[in-house]
């Protein structure tokens, strides 16, 4: 699979090269998502290198499962993101019973997809639109749902909002986002 | 609660958010099959994963790509992932990396190092485990709300513990296949009928047997049986073995080897009438690549 060809393959046709062995393949989604898988493990983690290393192993779990991913149930990019946050929440939970901190930092260097990136520019944008239109109440408490392992009652706890407001505000955002997103397709 | 009010929690369960007993009331209307809180779930899911990628904006990692190349197969960028390119290295790294992040697998792992095979034989388990895991988003919803009670919690990890000691108790078969030189393996991931399955196949041409050994799998309805099956590029799928699990979903059951000089494509498990048929007709619970 070349990245120069003049229509980038869809996700959906990357991970079927992926599941027919494809390293080249393996190495575009990297460039699609590596770094946004690294970066909310950053978020959950706080750490870059532990981030890369979950990363790494949520390619490395699409390498091995790609022939069973299923497109009626999420798209490529749900999947990827429902599997590191996943991980990272476990390697979080892990880390809490062990004081077990690594200091690695790095910057990528390495040559992005980019016909890719300026096909997304654009949905970017509009989902950067959609995250805009919220209000900072509501962004705030969806944030600190996504990238923390609280459950709803902890949240409350944590900003000390009751927790009727805290499941109507995250409630209320996500309605507002997925509206938002309506007619971007994926 | 009913529907519409279950329906009114979808984005907090999409966020793995929800607690006590809507967190149970939930899962137990999601697991009934109500296609349109399944939908909105996506919808709001994917809208999550949208936000996050936005927020970190696409773009590569050499590191990243640095961490994962090491454990790709040695060869052509385009190789396929042989049956070959599969035994005790890559099976050695993940026991390495899952050991550094489950202490209690490194607890089970440090158990039986004192032999080599125990080594193998665990990495692969753990790895099942860790593959059931994350290939059901239901389940994975399920452990996180679970996985915040500690009690609870630490019930899963024992009862994994468990099963991962009885596999290796009755794993002596297998354990022969693995240690032939001309060892491959076959790791069979979790389909829709029994998404806490995991299956794994050794072929050992040199020894001329091939073992299959399973977890998780349900009790099949009376009448019915599980039968493995090879699936080649000229001959499609062709019986491999017939089996029955133990009460707990385990099986260790000995195949006929893949169609000699046939280029194999999977290996898959279906559930069939008793006594098996030559063609597979019902549900497949597992597959897999060599």
């Amino acid at each position: 699979m070349q990245k120069t060809s003049a229509i980038p393959p869809s996700d959906e046709a990357v991970v079927r090269a992926i599941a027919g062995g494809d390293q080249e393949s393996l190495r575009l989604l990297n460039s699609r998502y590596g770094n946004a898988l690294a970066a909310v493990a950053e978020r959950v983690l706080g750490d870059r290198a532990d981030a890369e290393e979950v990363a790494a192993d949520v390619l490395w779990q699409a390498w091995r499962q790609a022939a069973v991913f299923d497109r009626s149930r999420g798209s490529v990019g749900a999947w990827l993101m429902m599997l590191v946050r996943s991980r990272a929440i476990d390697r979080l939970r892990a880390r809490a019973a062990r004081a077990n901190l690594r200091d690695d930092p790095a910057v990528s260097t390495d040559a992005p997809d980019a016909t890719f990136d300026i096909n997304n520019a654009q949905r970017r944008h509009v989902v950067q639109a959609a995250i805009a239109a919220l209000q900072d109440s509501e962004r705030a408490v969806l944030e600190l749902a996504y990238y923390s392992d609280l459950s709803q009652s902890a949240i409350a706890e944590r900003t000390g909002l009751p927790l009727g407001t805290v499941k109507s505000r995250i409630r209320s955002a996500l309605i507002k986002l997925r509206e938002g997103l309506k007619g971007l397709g994926d | 609660m009913d529907h519409d009010q279950l329906k009114d929690l979808l984005p907090l369960e999409a966020l793995g958010t929800l607690d006590g007993e809507e967190a149970r009331a939930m899962a137990a209307h999601l697991a009934e099959g109500c296609d349109e809180c399944e939908a909105e779930l996506r919808a709001f899911r994917e809208a999550l994963a949208a936000m996050a990628i936005s927020a970190a904006g696409a773009g590569p990692s050499d590191q990243i790509w640095r961490r994962l190349e090491s454990r790709l197969p040695a060869g052509a960028g385009a190789a396929s992932p042989s049956m070959q390119d599969r035994p005790a290295e890559r099976t050695r790294d993940r026991a390495a990396r899952i050991g550094v992040s489950r202490t209690w697998r490194v607890a089970a792992v440090a158990a039986a190092a004192a032999a080599i095979v125990l080594f193998v034989m665990t990495g692969n388990y753990a790895n099942q485990i860790s593959a059931i895991r994350a290939d059901d988003s239901a389940r994975i919803a399920a452990l996180g709300r679970q996985a915040r009670e500690l009690a609870a919690e630490l019930d899963d990890r024992n009862r994994d513990l468990a099963v991962l000691r009885g596999q290796i108790a009755v794993s002596g078969q297998l354990t022969q296949a693995v240690l032939a030189p001309d060892a491959r393996m076959i790791r069979l991931a979790p389909l829709a009928p029994a998404p806490s399955a995991a299956g794994l196949v050794a072929v050992t041409p040199s020894q001329n047997h091939a073992v299959l050994q399973v977890a998780g799998l349900p009790t099949p309805p009376p009448g019915k049986e599980y039968e493995l099956w090879w699936i080649g590029a000229k001959s499609g799928p062709v019986k491999a073995a017939l089996f029955a699990p133990t009460a707990q979903g385990d099986a260790t059951v000995a195949s006929t080897l893949p169609p000699a000089g046939e280029q194999l494509l999977a290996s898959a498990i279906t559930l069939e009438p008793a006594g098996g048929v030559d063609k597979p007709t019902g549900a497949m619970y597992l597959k897999g690549a060599p």
